[in-house]
């Protein structure tokens, strides 16, 4: 018996795989390089300048300092609103890259990540809206509505695992009805709901963001609604709202930027996932209903419960990215949702294919994902160019991490090869294998 | 009536021939679930098309000659196009699927990714806004067929068949119907649909029989690619106003339902895409349909919530899933890479 | 010598030196093969031998590293299937090539399609199958499903296809493997037809019963090289049969007389339904196992053993009678609840058996990992998997790449069945029910588990085999029952039958009945 635990660097089987990642990574972004090239080229209102400026913007948009008031060229260097926003924006796409993440490696691929997010910040929004500040601590409001959140996403992931495991509906199918399902209940929702945003007359169409703070006052007989400032002569019957994640001090070293607590509980939760997955009864499970559902039966795991129980977890996961994102307090929730579904939910497919499904890993390509979403808003800004190329990047990622295990057998034969040529020449036979 | 008959199958049509794009690939063997992506593109490519047209000076020709047949034949070149850049776009789906061997879900996922972020890059930059239009006005109704291109004035009273069928329509509800029999007789009556369907069953066997499976499977796709683009062109001239948005508003996941929902077969898939039609028909127009004709909008007066009617497609592909999954059977090789070493 | 040998046009096909290797084995070394006109040759080896790859090559499915395929003398390349087909080379193969859903006659015509203005002309071609299976004698229904047709039906299909492709040369592998003993007997009779209508056959199988029957000359192979021709009118069985083996085939498995003692397995009017048809899978059968003894479950394949073990071990559902064990009613219990008297090595390896993707060690924990050795307060307890794997590795000889660690994906066949059973017997279970726990193994690894499975039986253990394989059946067990058509036709002792009897009950040619208290009467 050979035992081969010390393999050479470049051939151990994690050192491969995040290879295999770090060169989809880079396909990807030369691919939208290329596309920035073409563009300019036969586009006439694009500069060679404007090229050379969009290209830059791609890798480097988190770091760029807009531009220079005299002469018009780009300034580059430490950006603290922008790192900020890029770990705020990271935040809910690890939550839903966990969501992919967990159910694949029950074997079920979730696309049903928009609709699981949009019932977390449907319950989130509602509970942090509804219950009054006055007679329960923000905290604990928080808390409430954070759980809300969580629960209301992990039901609705319940509903394609449910219909696979009872009826074998395909999971796929499944999640994209109710996708759209939870996009027009959400729209519903709230087109009955009393929380739609009346106190900015200026915005249309959005919902209170949870930090507002609302009062339901009588004046002159008449109930209606107040903000912040209680006009006089008012009976203040509750207070709602107000509330909002913490910031854990993170916005002092991220100066102007919406980064809070959230990114702290997301990476919390990929390690606790990371630990459920490969250290514990319940993720051996999971691996084995994933792996060989039939195994696992004849083995006496319950492989329906866990198919729920799965898409329950990535449910969870989904809605608590939703949740979370709300309860920041200074994002706003456009509520007429049924003609679109949130793009977080499909990146978050991306997020986990690029990790491999790995928690941890989740953790690095959410933080990715979120900085391509930096450098396309800068490059929208400050460019002819559009944030739409970095959706063009994630999709060529997408695509290739479709056949990352060619990649990634093509990098070990290509390490086999050098180290075959470098020991003996006469051993061809092997190489082919 | 006749307005739900002619808006029924204005929402059938893309969503029937969509369908029939994931049969071909399907009964290759390799699943399809970037039909959405396709349509997309082909919506694009299809505008992209018509806005040629327009700056070349074509449509204002044909207002000035007042022979408003031209259009139609331009419709059907723009048509072309979109099936064109369905079929290229698909060879990325079949490259991945057939010669890496790729996961096909992961695939298909990420063309539906790829589509509308190509299309909304290249519009932004165009038009400088997220919405390709044509250049004037209410552009999609210069493709309908009206009456008064019949020869007949606007108080000819048509009946209701001539209503429905003949007037303010689209040629490509025609072009599209006669499209599906064609494809859907060369599946089942041809040496190549034969040999297409048993790739989709089982290629080792096909293989054996001197069936050479990754063409069979390149064509699949490619036919789906054409069929998926040219549906996405139709959609965009006859529900979107021949404008692109990188959006078929799900109709390429609809019609994946659809296919699903029609076990893969022909007959029950028209059946099933009229049946979505008529649904998704409902939920644009229930307050302001007028079913038997007697002025009162029905629907509208059950005072059920406009978002109830938006749910009712969805919802009824649940239902109908659920209700047919025991039935319900997939090509049996679908999905599974071919790999001539196993047998 | 043998340059006269390959001139000579009496061949119609000659396989000169072939060699073609795969990755870490050589699969064929070296090896001639020369079949005549008219004849039907036999090619004998057992699993593994090569026998496939050899036909594969000659169908062009696979390029040989070495050596060279004549037609009547002329040397040709033969790189696909077409070219096999354009030399008239037609092939039915181990597991048929049919399109389920497909109608028999559009198997038949699937790549050898006539066509009319660009459609399928399927009139024609059923005159000139119809016309086929007349002289040919081979029955078979045009317009069904294949899904919907027996086995031995498809079969006919196959030899239909290549009938219909005028091939004239016409390879078998294993034919019989999946038919019932008449089926085979037709079969032998539509082979003898077809070489005397000039047809040339190569039949490969390791059924010494049959090559003796029907085959004139026999090429033995072992372990991918060539051991010789000989005419079969020259030999005998045990003459072959050491060729085959290399050695005496040992096919007593020695064993001391068993002492049954009390009953664990009771099993009584036990129905299961069937997930193809309207009828019962397994139709009211009653039987007891007793502690200390090997029963027997024989039959054809797809009478309902493998429907009567998934009923009675919780795959699939039971819909009437019941079933004790030890005293316990486990008819509803779920798997895991069934697990605490029951170990159960699987048919199908791959299917139930093992997580393909998952390391030995994974694997060897797949019904155990709840066990408080294995896992403390849900965490697993990874060093107490790793020595107890280790244990078993020890134990039972299981052999891998890297120990524990290895991906079971990259096992042997052999060894990942070895890792089961000692998985399995491990589990210390009062009954231990075995499907057909030998498939695919070669000799010295038969002998292993059939040794291991009556060390269970002395220790006291109730063994449930079921098999398919004859010899199996006879050696191993101490009472037979005999399964056809969902029902126990048959209860035997395997001392006091023979294989003939045996046969008569698997084809419901004969039964018992063995309601108690009744007369019984045919």
């Amino acid at each position: 018996m050979i035992i081969m635990n010390k393999e050479p660097f470049f051939q151990r089987d994690g050192v491969r795989t995040l290879m295999a990642s770090l060169i989809s990574i880079l396909i990807g972004m030369l691919s939208g390089v290329i596309v920035i090239v073409i563009v300019g080229l036969t586009n006439d209102s694009i500069s060679t300048g404007g090229i050379w400026d969009g290209i830059r913007m791609v890798f480097l948009g988190v770091f760029n300092k807009g531009r220079d008031a005299a002469t018009g060229a780009l300034t580059f260097g430490f950006n603290p609103a922008f790192m900020g926003n890029m770990l705020f924006r990271a935040m809910p796409l690890i939550l839903t890259g966990l969501s992919v993440a967990v159910a694949y490696k029950t074997g079920l691929f979730n696309i049903g990540a928009p609709g699981q997010y949009l019932a977390g910040t449907c319950a989130t929004l509602f509970l942090a809206l509804s219950i009054p500040t006055s007679s329960i601590p923000a905290w604990m409001v928080w808390l409430i509505a954070f759980l809300g959140g969580m629960l209301a996403g992990a039901l609705w992931g319940c509903i394609p695992g449910l219909l696979k495991s009872l009826l074998n509906i395909n999971e796929v199918i499944a999640c994209i009805m109710t996708n759209w399902l939870a996009a027009c209940l959400v729209t519903w929702f709230f087109d009955m709901s009393s929380l739609k945003n009346v106190l900015e007359g200026t915005k249309t169409g959005y919902i209170y963001k949870t930090s507002t703070v609302i009062h339901d006052v009588i004046v002159d007989g008449v109930r209606t609604v107040a903000g912040a400032n209680v006009p006089e002569g008012a009976t203040v019957l509750a207070t709602r709202g107000g509330v909002a994640t913490s910031r854990m001090g993170l916005d002092t070293v991220f100066r102007g930027s919406q980064v809070n607590g959230g990114i702290v509980i997301a990476i919390l939760l990929a390690v606790l996932f990371y630990i459920i997955m490969e250290k514990t009864t319940l993720g051996y499970q999971l691996k084995a209903c994933g792996s060989n559902r039939y195994a696992a039966k004849y083995a006496g795991i319950q492989d329906r419960r866990n198919i729920v129980l799965s898409m329950a977890m990535a449910g969870a996961m989904a809605g608590t990215a939703g949740s979370l994102y709300a309860l920041s307090g200074n994002t706003e929730f456009f509520w007429t949702t049924y003609q679109s579904l949130p793009a977080v939910g499909f990146t978050g497919i991306a997020v986990a294919l690029l990790a491999v499904n790995n928690p941890i890993g989740v953790i690095f390509s959410g933080i990715f994902m979120s900085y391509l979403n930096i450098n396309g808003q800068q490059l929208t800004n400050l460019t002819a160019y559009n944030e739409y190329i970095t959706d063009v990047i994630i999709a060529v990622i997408v695509y290739l991490s479709a056949f990352s295990l060619i990649i990634k057998t093509w990098l070990g034969r290509k390490a086999k090869k050098r180290k075959a040529a470098g020991v003996s020449a006469d051993r061809k036979g092997e190489v082919r294998g | 009536m006749a307005f739900l008959v002619r808006q029924t199958l204005v929402y059938a049509i893309p969503l029937m021939i969509v369908a029939l794009a994931g049969v071909f690939a399907e009964r290759s063997g390799i699943i399809n679930l970037a039909l959405e992506g396709m349509m997309i593109f082909g919506a694009f490519i299809g505008v992209v098309c018509m806005n040629v047209m327009v700056s070349l000076g074509w449509f204002d020709a044909v207002k000035a000659s007042g022979n408003m047949w031209t259009m139609q034949l331009y419709l059907l070149l723009a048509m072309a196009v979109s099936a064109l850049a369905g079929c290229i776009f698909s060879l990325l789906l079949a490259f991945a699927a057939i010669n890496l061997k790729a996961d096909q879900t992961i695939g298909g996922t990420a063309l539906n990714m790829l589509a509308p972020a190509i299309v909304l890059f290249l519009v932004r930059i165009v038009a400088k806004q997220n919405n390709l239009l044509l250049a004037s006005g209410d552009s999609a109704t210069w493709f309908m067929i009206k009456k008064s291109m019949w020869g007949f004035d606007k108080s000819y009273k048509f009946g209701f068949l001539g209503d429905a069928f003949l007037n303010k329509v689209y040629l490509t509800t025609y072009f599209c119907i006669l499209l599906f029999i064609v494809m859907s007789v060369i599946l089942y009556k041809t040496r190549f649909g034969l040999r297409l369907r048993s790739c989709g069953e089982n290629p080792q066997a096909s293989a054996s029989l001197g069936i050479n499976v990754f063409r069979m499977r390149y064509a699949g796709v490619m036919i789906s690619g054409s069929l998926a683009g040219l549906g996405g062109c139709v959609f965009a001239v006859t529900t979107a106003n021949a404008s692109a948005n990188g959006d078929v508003a799900g109709f390429g996941f609809l019609a994946l339902a659809v296919m699903i929902f029609g076990n893969w077969k022909p007959l029950p898939i028209a059946g099933g895409a009229l049946l979505f039609g008529l649904f998704k028909c409902i939920a644009a127009s229930y307050n302001t349909l007028d079913i038997n004709g007697d002025g009162t909008y029905m629907l509208a007066s059950i005072g059920l919530d406009s978002n109830f009617y938006r749910m009712l497609p969805y919802l009824i592909t649940l239902i109908v899933l659920a209700c047919t999954s025991k039935s319900s059977r997939a090509p049996k090789a679908e999905g599974i890479p071919y790999d001539p070493g196993k047998r | 010598m043998e340059n006269q040998q390959t001139k000579n046009p009496e061949y119609v096909i000659e396989m000169i030196h072939i060699t073609k290797e795969f990755p870490g084995i050589i699969a064929n070394d070296d090896i001639t093969l020369q079949l005549k006109k008219g004849e039907i040759h036999a090619l004998l080896g057992e699993n593994g031998a090569g026998k496939s790859t050899l036909m594969s090559v000659l169908f062009g499915l696979y390029q040989p590293e070495k050596g060279e395929i004549r037609k009547n003398g002329q040397v040709v390349k033969i790189s696909s299937p077409n070219d096999a087909t354009a030399l008239n080379i037609g092939m039915v193969h181990q597991h048929f090539k049919l399109i389920d859903v497909f109608t028999v006659l559009d198997n038949i015509i699937l790549g050898a399609e006539d066509t009319r203005a660009g459609f399928l002309s399927r009139k024609a071609a059923r005159e000139k199958v119809k016309a086929l299976s007349d002289r040919y004698g081979l029955k078979v229904d045009l317009d069904a499903k294949v899904e919907d047709i027996t086995v031995g039906m498809q079969q006919r299909v196959e030899i239909l296809k290549m009938l219909y492709r005028d091939n004239d040369i016409l390879i078998f592998d294993e034919p019989t493997a999946v038919l019932t003993p008449q089926e085979i007997d037709e079969l032998m009779q539509i082979m003898k037809n077809l070489a005397a209508e000039g047809k040339s056959i190569l039949f490969i199988s390791h059924k010494l019963n049959e090559i003796m029957e029907v085959s004139d000359r026999i090429t033995v192979l072992r372990k991918g090289k060539y051991i010789g021709t000989v005419n079969t009118a020259d030999t005998d069985k045990q003459a072959l049969s050491n060729m085959m083996v290399g050695r005496p085939v040992q096919l007593v498995v020695e064993k001391e007389e068993a002492h049954p003692g009390e009953v664990v397995l009771d099993v009584e009017h036990f129905t299961v339904p069937s997930r193809l048809h309207h009828r019962n899978a397994v139709n009211d059968i009653s039987f007891q196992v007793r502690e200390g003894e090997i029963v027997c479950i024989a039959g054809i394949d797809g009478n309902g053993q493998t429907d009567f073990i998934y009923g009675l071990t919780g795959l699939e559902k039971v819909s009437g009678g019941r079933a004790l064990i030890c005293g316990q009613d486990v008819t509803h219990l779920s798997v895991k609840k069934r697990g605490k008297n029951l170990s159960h090595i699987p048919e199908d390896r791959h299917k139930h058996g093992l997580v393909l993707d998952f390391t030995l060690e994974q694997n060897m924990v797949l019904e155990r990992f709840i066990e408080p050795e294995f896992q403390h307060g849900c965490f697993i307890r990874f060093n107490a998997i790793r020595a107890y794997t280790e244990k078993l590795i020890e134990q039972f000889d299981v052999r891998s790449g890297q120990g524990p660690v290895t991906r079971v994906r990259a096992m042997s066949g052999g060894n990942q069945q070895k890792a089961i059973v000692a998985r399995e017997l491990d589990r210390d279970k009062k009954l231990i029910i075995a499907v057909q726990p030998t498939r695919g193994l070669d000799v010295g690894a038969i002998e292993n588990i059939h040794r291991m499975l009556v060390e269970q039986r002395d220790a006291g253990k109730a063994v449930l085999l079921v098999s398919l394989e004859l010899e199996e059946v006879m050696s191993l067990s101490d009472r037979i029952l005999v399964m056809y058509e969902g029902e126990i036709v048959g209860e035997l002792n395997p001392k006091e039958t023979n294989v003939q009897e045996l046969g008569l009950y698997m084809t419901g040619a004969k039964r018992q009945n063995r309601q108690e208290g009744s007369d019984h009467h045919e």
